[in-house]
């Protein structure tokens, strides 16, 4: 057979990211370049403006390096912009929102400097009784989005899949007994999907302590991707958050971090098919986000409460290692590595219920074989902007 | 439920393990919510094959066809795309019931070069000689409007390439998209399930 020539061409074609760019969904276009421009998806500090998503230029040598040199206007206010991510094929970004339930697709393809808001979806989640966008994680030519609530903030949480047009397809629900929802993640090559649970809308709309730690989510799900069928259920620590696979290809396990029981929990694949989940390590307090090297090497997790970010590395799961530790400035909380490792991107709000600090920034480290060391030339005030303060939350790099 | 491509296999076909396959499948199809969901109507398509015939996508009803989107020259997935789609289709074509329900349909990102012939030879590469896998092109426009209904693009790349998205669509019976692959889920015995799961529907 002719074709049999090309079984050999491609026979090791990867089914994992062959980027190094990490933390996103495997079916994101990767970069194939060093990163020009860094977004931020922020939430207007005092709610008088609209909020925005900040264009950073962040291209070396660039005149306008360091500066923010856009401000998309999302149209509406006190939306509570959080989490957002690329469609497949990197054109569009869908910002989530926690609070309002709006849907935001941004094309970012035409002109990545000057992104275009091209549809607003209100009320996303309402065809599935959902509420509380909250991850949105491409599939091709689709995005899933992980709700944290019912449409009236209450439980349980739920999954949803669009087209990439915005078009609703299906719901999937979560078991009763596991109401609880917050990030998802897939490894296609194992046809398996593991999610979190973190609370829910009537929860988390009150300062932090006012909230109930007991309506908190403690378990991961494992699920059968194709079948969208939930295989198994295990128990973690309290609010497991982010969800992330090990990134070599023949590993069966991944990463979370328990932000109410300080903690970051492995979940590895046994034998006979089943997982098992249990503490990697004790880190600081509050730990709210989790990055990954490109390598495998190391796990990355801000410590929201003890104003640290750890630098974890698992290399050898039995015996992890506190390898470096980094205080950027008060209550870090999402980071973004960039495609070659060598680089992070931090921000420093985490919800308007939960920030404490009114010092809101974008600040970058550097990645070295030593460890983590803040750019001293690299900080972007956003407690002065033509809008006022800017609580900046999430990142994507184009 | 993950089945191999063994499974499937025409020696096999009558075993106990294919008829409670063929009975869970014929089941699932019954349930309000089957396991493919309905993504979308899949846009018209209307271009000429590699032969110069017309082709039109709701020719194509009554049957379960999958389609791709790739240009003769790339050197990126477009070759990894056809030889998955190549192993699903030289297997499909050894299963009766299957082989008369399924076609191939692959669309080109590049018109201006993968004119008919370029398409015919491409054919050949991959051992394809049969009428259920055509390769589409036409004129810049009326391939671009494609491209455009399908969600798909295609961009000139600082390498000298296209860059565009990797997708291959599953279309049922009913011209309806079910699922979209990309290289990480086009894999044998998950499109053999898709396959077998959509030629049942009624």
């Amino acid at each position: 057979m002719r074709y049999g020539l090309f079984a050999v061409a491609f026979a090791c074609v990867s089914v994992l990211p062959l980027s190094a760019e990490t933390c996103l969904s495997p079916f994101v276009k990767r970069l194939d370049r060093p990163e020009k421009i860094l977004y931020v998806y922020c939430v207007d500090a005092d709610a008088k403006d609209n909020d925005f998503l900040a264009v950073i230029d962040v291209e070396k040598g660039s005149k306008s390096y360091g500066k923010i040199v856009h401000q998309l206007d999302l149209g509406t206010k006190g939306n509570e912009t959080h989490h957002f991510g690329f469609t497949d094929d990197r054109s569009h970004i869908w910002g989530l929102t926690l609070f309002s339930g709006r849907i935001f697709l941004i094309d970012v393809a035409t002109d990545p400097a000057r992104p275009k808001l091209v549809k607003v979806i209100d009320d996303a989640g309402g065809p599935a009784d959902l509420g509380s966008p909250h991850t949105a994680y491409a599939l091709p030519g689709r995005m899933l989005i992980s709700f944290l609530s019912s449409k009236k903030g209450a439980l349980p949480a739920g999954l949803a899949e669009y087209t990439n047009e915005g078009k609703f397809i299906r719901k999937i629900a979560f078991p009763e007994k596991s109401p609880y929802g917050y990030d998802i993640a897939l490894r296609p090559d194992l046809n398996r999907m593991v999610s979190s649970g973190f609370t829910y809308y009537d929860n988390y709309k009150h300062p932090l302590a006012k909230m109930d730690f007991k309506k908190f989510g403690d378990e991961i799900l494992i699920w059968d991707f194709r079948e969208r069928k939930v295989l198994q259920t295990i128990k973690t620590g309290g609010a497991p958050l982010e969800c992330r696979w090990s990134l070599k290809e023949g590993n069966n396990y991944g990463f979370t971090n328990c932000a109410l029981d300080n903690s970051l929990w492995v979940w590895e694949g046994q034998k006979d098919g089943k997982y098992t989940a249990r503490k990697l390590c004790d880190v600081g307090k509050l730990p709210a986000d989790l990055r990954q090297s490109p390598d495998d090497r190391y796990l990355f997790v801000s410590c929201f409460a003890s104003d640290e970010i750890q630098q974890w590395d698992v290399s050898d799961l039995k015996n992890p290692k506190l390898f470096s530790t980094l205080k950027p400035g008060i209550q870090p909380n999402m980071m973004h590595t960039t495609s070659d490792g060598k680089r992070m991107y931090i921000t420093n709000s985490l919800l308007s219920t939960m920030d404490r600090s009114d010092d809101f920034w974008v600040k970058r480290a550097y990645i070295t074989p030593e460890g983590m060391r803040l750019d001293p030339d690299f900080i972007i005030d956003l407690r002065n902007l033509k809008t006022g303060p800017a609580r900046g939350h999430d990142m994507l790099l184009n | 439920m993950e089945i191999s491509s063994n499974t499937l296999s025409r020696k096999r076909r009558t075993t106990p393990m294919n008829i409670l396959l063929l009975f869970l499948t014929i089941a699932g199809a019954d349930d309000a919510a089957p396991r493919l969901a309905v993504i979308k109507a899949a846009p018209a398509v209307k271009l000429i094959d590699q032969d110069e015939k017309p082709r039109r996508l709701e020719d194509y009803r009554g049957k379960v066809v999958l389609v791709s989107f790739v240009f003769t020259t790339c050197s990126g997935t477009c070759p990894a795309t056809t030889h998955r789609l190549a192993r699903v289709f030289h297997d499909v074509q050894k299963r009766h019931g299957l082989k008369e329900k399924v076609e191939f349909l692959s669309i080109t990102l590049d018109p201006e070069r993968d004119r008919p012939e370029v398409l015919k030879n491409y054919r050949k590469l991959y051992d394809i000689e049969s009428p259920a896998w055509n390769f589409l092109t036409g004129s810049n426009k009326q391939v671009k409007d494609v491209l455009s209904a399908w969600g798909m693009w295609a961009r000139p790349a600082a390498n000298g390439q296209l860059d565009h998205p990797s997708r291959v669509f599953l279309v049922d019976q009913r011209g309806r998209i079910r699922e979209i692959y990309n290289l990480d889920f086009l894999r044998l015995p998950w499109v053999l399930q898709d396959l077998q799961e959509l030629i049942t529907e009624r």
